[in-house]
């Protein structure tokens, strides 16, 4: 039910020229959300002039075809087993040179579970950059929704965090799972209850995501100055 | 025999005793004197005290007198002939009339000079008379040459003609004084007055200095003395020259300041002189519109009962560049192409980078019921940036971006485009799938600008891009001093998904092509440039270079050939200085009145390599307002390095433009120019005036005297005595050994003998 939305123009470049999410394979359990990123680049396409191929490429993390995809999604619901020297070295080099990475608490933990690994891991590769709250006038809050929160398939914590190697985050952080409230079945029905907002949240969930593929794609592009203004007038 | 009399004596001692002999005795001389005293202290008259006291001394000092034996030594002597520097200035302010219509400075010195012979011929017996010129160098100097030649110094350096002067002291004839004859308009050392290390360097001379000055103050003359502005400026941002007038004999007058570039009025001012000697400061901000370098020129109108006309205008080079190469970036949808390009000219410091990206086309459906509260969206203000701000930019990119939808086609502002670059600016195409023949736009009219043209349907198949012989040298690809670094760069690089078909233009350089895909039998083109008009223009027929900037991290190691492509690219599209194949260079940039305008002029081939034995062609051209007027040519040929410098003979006064053509058999090479500023006047002539304050205080601190023009001969001057030295032979003759010194030694001792007993000491 994806490929009637998808354009054909762009098939003479073939896909590599188009917005496919990579999904980080890892010891722990990585591909609960598959589908989800399959629909939020199928949103993508749907909202946005960005042309997208509605698919979700594993890759492990020591891999270097991941420098074919500079969108890398790490997902995870429970523990992760310690990255290995190879994939620690892999994903910084993959961030330092302009790979992004959406980290996505799927169990929704807070202090144990998959944010207790992730934070360990992530100091590991990027140990000069810890992770920060976004604040509310980020770029990611405005690159393509106007947003004031950042639910997912929860509202376990209302801000996003980041690891930022320069002025650019090249880590977003979610502890709300925020690509569950994305996935759908092959049915197309939901696959998960979104709580406590139920759809209302969901849409926002799925503005989220496009937000963070745009901000993937556009870095900070929305604040330049000339959207400023407009912007602010907006938000009033 | 000599039989010279004796003409000097002194007196010495005779004593055949060693000092230190003399020495002991004359203590014990003393102790005696002070014992005697200390025995009478107690003695209740006075007068007897003093009497004993005094005829004690007396004996002691006849004893004292015994023991020197002194003596008159005859001698012959003679002084040393010291010398005496008249410095006179021979700067080419002496030219300048002591009052409008009358005699020069210079002739006012000779006519002194000749006053002044008898005086210095008075000081002949005792010292040695040398009259030199200083222009700044010392050099022999005639009464008749200072009337007859013309001074020409370009400077005045006071300081430094002293120096000379008094280091010519070292041998044996010393430096007894210096008269110094200036009009005092030091424009060196002294310029601002003598002070502090100055003042301390002249009282270092050990030598007085008298000063005579020349000229009178009543001269009436406007000079631009001082433009006070950076060698460099940016473009489209203001900047302020800083110019320094003086106006003597103009108070309470009104002169218009006008300041131009080459002929064009870019400002003008009124200053008001509040006093008969008065400099004010006029600040001109304007902004220049054009990189390059220009000549500007600041002037005052000529009264015509001005001492000089030349110093109202003063000329400068002004070189503009780019402060930031502002860039305009059309995306036609978020990529990861745009995404590595935008990184790239955002952290880049010399770039100034405003971009617009469509981020929803009308098809696209965000799924929001209020557009305007919940998108962050703003319309494409195409009006504003392919109309009223096109010019604003130096570099136009446009990365696949093309529409054929009515809100977002710009078809009605491609002509604008294409006269933009037309007319000198840079345009870069990227591709995709909605350009180069892809997609529905086909925008002739834009097309016209680019080196390619659509050649037929895009190919997907990833390929390793490839350098040709042109990109190994080009300023754009070549990524390194030597051409195997530059191609082991580009072999490093991953390949790339897929690249536009297109045809190279005649007059169209490929610099990378495909090492598969063919048009017309030819590898097709993947990076192509040109000149269009004025302007420059590059096609990149792919929308995947990002992948030199990422996925060329793969395998470990940093890669910055993506960057530095980027920024090679840039800089030839807004043909940086540094980038052109025929670069003109003033050499100097500002020429003093009456020297040579010399231009070195390189030449490169289309592959930058130096063009050898290239026949260069330079007009030197007059700038006025509005036109241009040829006044020299001259041609010659480059050596290895395709490099040759020419000169023109000295040309008038002003501003000049050195257009520059070079050719190589029939190949031509470009053109190139640059901008020659002649002056009027160097610093010398600048100002008419003549300085009393500081000869005054050159006389003060070297303990000489100050005098003016015109004298009726040479005052009485101070000079250093000179010193007097023994020649020949001497004699000495006793005083001591006479029989009445002897008869009052003992008569003084005798009658302190007997006056003691008498009063009843032992």
């Amino acid at each position: 039910m994806l490929v009637p939305l998808l354009s054909g123009r762009a098939s003479a470049f073939g896909e590599k020229s188009r917005f496919i999410p990579a999904v980080a394979r890892h010891g722990g359990r990585w591909d609960a959300r598959l589908s989800g990123l399959r629909r939020i680049a199928w949103e993508l396409q749907r909202r946005t002039s960005v042309e997208v191929v509605p698919d979700a490429r594993p890759f492990a993390l020591s891999s270097r075809d991941l420098f074919e995809y500079p969108f890398l999604y790490l997902g995870g619901d429970g523990p992760l087993p310690p990255f290995t020297d190879a994939e620690v070295e892999n994903l910084r080099r993959y961030l330092t040179f302009g790979g992004f990475l959406l980290a996505d608490a799927n169990d929704g933990s807070d202090g144990e579970g998959f944010d207790a690994s992730f934070r360990r891991e992530l100091a590991r590769v990027l140990p000069q950059s810890p992770l920060k709250p976004l604040p509310s006038s980020h770029v990611v809050f405005k690159s393509f929704f106007l947003l004031d929160s950042a639910p997912g398939r929860l509202l376990n914590k209302p801000q996003l965090l980041a690891a930022n190697i320069g002025k650019r985050a090249a880590v977003v952080y979610s502890q709300n799972d925020v690509a569950g409230a994305w996935s759908r079945s092959e049915l197309g029905d939901f696959e998960y209850d979104v709580s406590p907002g139920g759809e209302p949240q969901r849409e926002l969930a799925v503005r989220l995501g496009v937000n963070l593929c745009m901000y993937a794609l556009c870095l900070d592009y929305k604040d330049d100055a000339v959207h400023l203004p407009l912007i602010l007038n907006k938000r009033r | 025999m000599d039989n010279t009399p004796f003409n000097a004596w002194k007196l010495v001692s005779l004593s055949p005793l060693p000092v230190w002999g003399l020495v002991v005795l004359g203590v014990g001389l003393a102790l005696g004197i002070g014992l005697a005293a200390w025995g009478v202290r107690r003695e209740p008259s006075m007068r007897r005290r003093w009497l004993l006291w005094t005829l004690r001394l007396g004996a002691g000092l006849a004893a004292l007198f015994f023991l020197l034996e002194p003596g008159i030594r005859n001698l012959q002597v003679a002084r040393m002939k010291n010398r005496v520097a008249v410095l006179v200035d021979r700067s080419a302010s002496m030219n300048f009339p002591v009052e409008p219509g009358g005699e020069t400075r210079s002739e006012q010195v000779a006519d002194f000079l000749e006053k002044a012979t008898p005086g210095l011929a008075a000081l002949q017996d005792r010292y040695t008379v040398e009259v030199y010129g200083f222009d700044p160098e010392l050099a022999p100097l005639t009464t008749e040459a200072v009337a007859r030649e013309p001074a020409r110094a370009g400077s005045t350096d006071l300081l430094s003609a002293l120096r000379t002067a008094a280091a010519g002291a070292q041998g044996a004839k010393k430096l007894s004084g210096v008269l110094l004859v200036s009009d005092g308009a030091d424009n060196v050392e002294l310029a601002g007055g003598a002070v502090g290390r100055a003042r301390a360097a002249l009282a270092d001379l050990e030598v007085p200095v008298s000063t005579f000055l020349v000229g009178k103050e009543a001269l009436k003359d406007l000079a631009v003395q001082r433009v006070k502005v950076d060698d460099f400026a940016f473009v489209r941002n203001s900047l302020t020259v800083e110019v320094e007038v003086s106006g003597r004999g103009f108070g309470g007058e009104e002169v218009p300041v006008v300041l131009r570039q080459e002929g064009k009025v870019v400002a003008s001012k009124s200053v008001r002189f509040e006093s008969s000697d008065d400099v004010r400061t006029v600040g001109f901000t304007f902004t220049p519109d054009q990189t390059g370098r220009f000549v500007y020129t600041v002037s005052m109108p000529v009264f015509p009962d001005e001492a000089v006309g030349e110093n109202n205008t003063r000329s400068f080079v002004l070189k503009v560049i780019r402060d930031r190469v502002r860039v305009l970036l059309v995306v036609g949808r978020p990529s990861w192409d745009e995404r590595f390009l935008r990184g790239l000219l955002r952290q880049d410091a010399n770039v100034d980078l405003v971009s617009f990206y469509i981020l929803r086309t009308m098809s696209d459906d965000p799924g929001v019921v209020s557009q305007e509260r919940e998108l962050s969206l703003i319309p494409f203000p195409m009006e504003e940036i392919f109309d009223t701000k096109l010019d604003t930019f130096d570099v136009v990119i446009f990365q696949n971006f093309g529409y054929a939808d009515q809100a977002l086609s710009i078809a009605q502002y491609e002509r604008n485009l294409e006269r933009y670059v037309y007319e000198g600016g840079a345009f870069v195409m990227i591709g995709g799938d909605s350009v180069l023949g892809e997609g529905r736009a086909s925008m002739p009219t834009l097309g016209e600008a680019l080196p390619v043209e659509p050649a037929g349907p895009a190919n997907a198949e990833p390929f390793q891009a490839r350098l040709t012989a042109e990109g190994l040298r080009h300023p754009v690809t070549a990524m390194a001093s030597g051409a195997s670094s530059t191609e082991s760069a580009w072999a490093s690089l991953p390949t790339i998904p897929g690249a536009n078909l297109t045809r190279p233009k005649p007059g169209a350089t490929v610099l990378m092509d495909h090492p598969f895909l063919t048009v017309d039998g030819k590898n097709a083109p993947l990076v192509a440039v040109w000149d269009y008009g004025r302007g420059r223009a590059l096609a990149l027929a792919t929308d995947a270079s990002w992948n030199w900037a990422f996925t060329a991290h793969r395998d470990g190691s940093p890669d910055r050939t993506y960057d530095r492509f980027w920024g090679n690219a840039l800089r030839w599209l807004v043909r940086d200085p540094d980038l052109t194949t025929l670069k003109v260079t003033a050499d100097p940039a500002s020429v003093e009145p009456g020297k040579p305008v010399g231009v070195v002029v390189s030449s490169r081939l289309s592959d930058y390599q130096p063009a050898e034995g290239a026949a260069v062609r330079v007009e030197l051209v007059a700038v006025a307002v509005e036109t241009q007027k040829p006044v020299a040519v001259r041609t010659g040929v480059t050596g290895p390095d395709g490099v040759v410098r020419l000169e023109f003979e000295p040309p008038a006064p002003g501003p000049y433009k050195l257009l520059a053509t070079a050719k190589k058999g029939e190949q031509e090479l470009g053109k190139g120019e640059d901008a020659v500023a002649v002056r009027a006047v160097g610093p010398e002539l600048s100002d008419a005036s003549v300085r009393p304050a500081l000869m005054e205080q050159i006389a003060e601190y070297t303990r000489g005297k100050a005098w003016r023009l015109p004298l009726d001969g040479l005052p009485e001057v101070p000079l250093l005595e000179p010193p007097v030295v023994e020649v020949g032979r001497a004699k000495d003759r006793p005083l001591w050994d006479r029989w009445y010194y002897l008869l009052a030694l003992v008569g003084l001792l005798g009658a302190e003998w007997f006056l003691r007993r008498r009063f009843g000491y032992v």
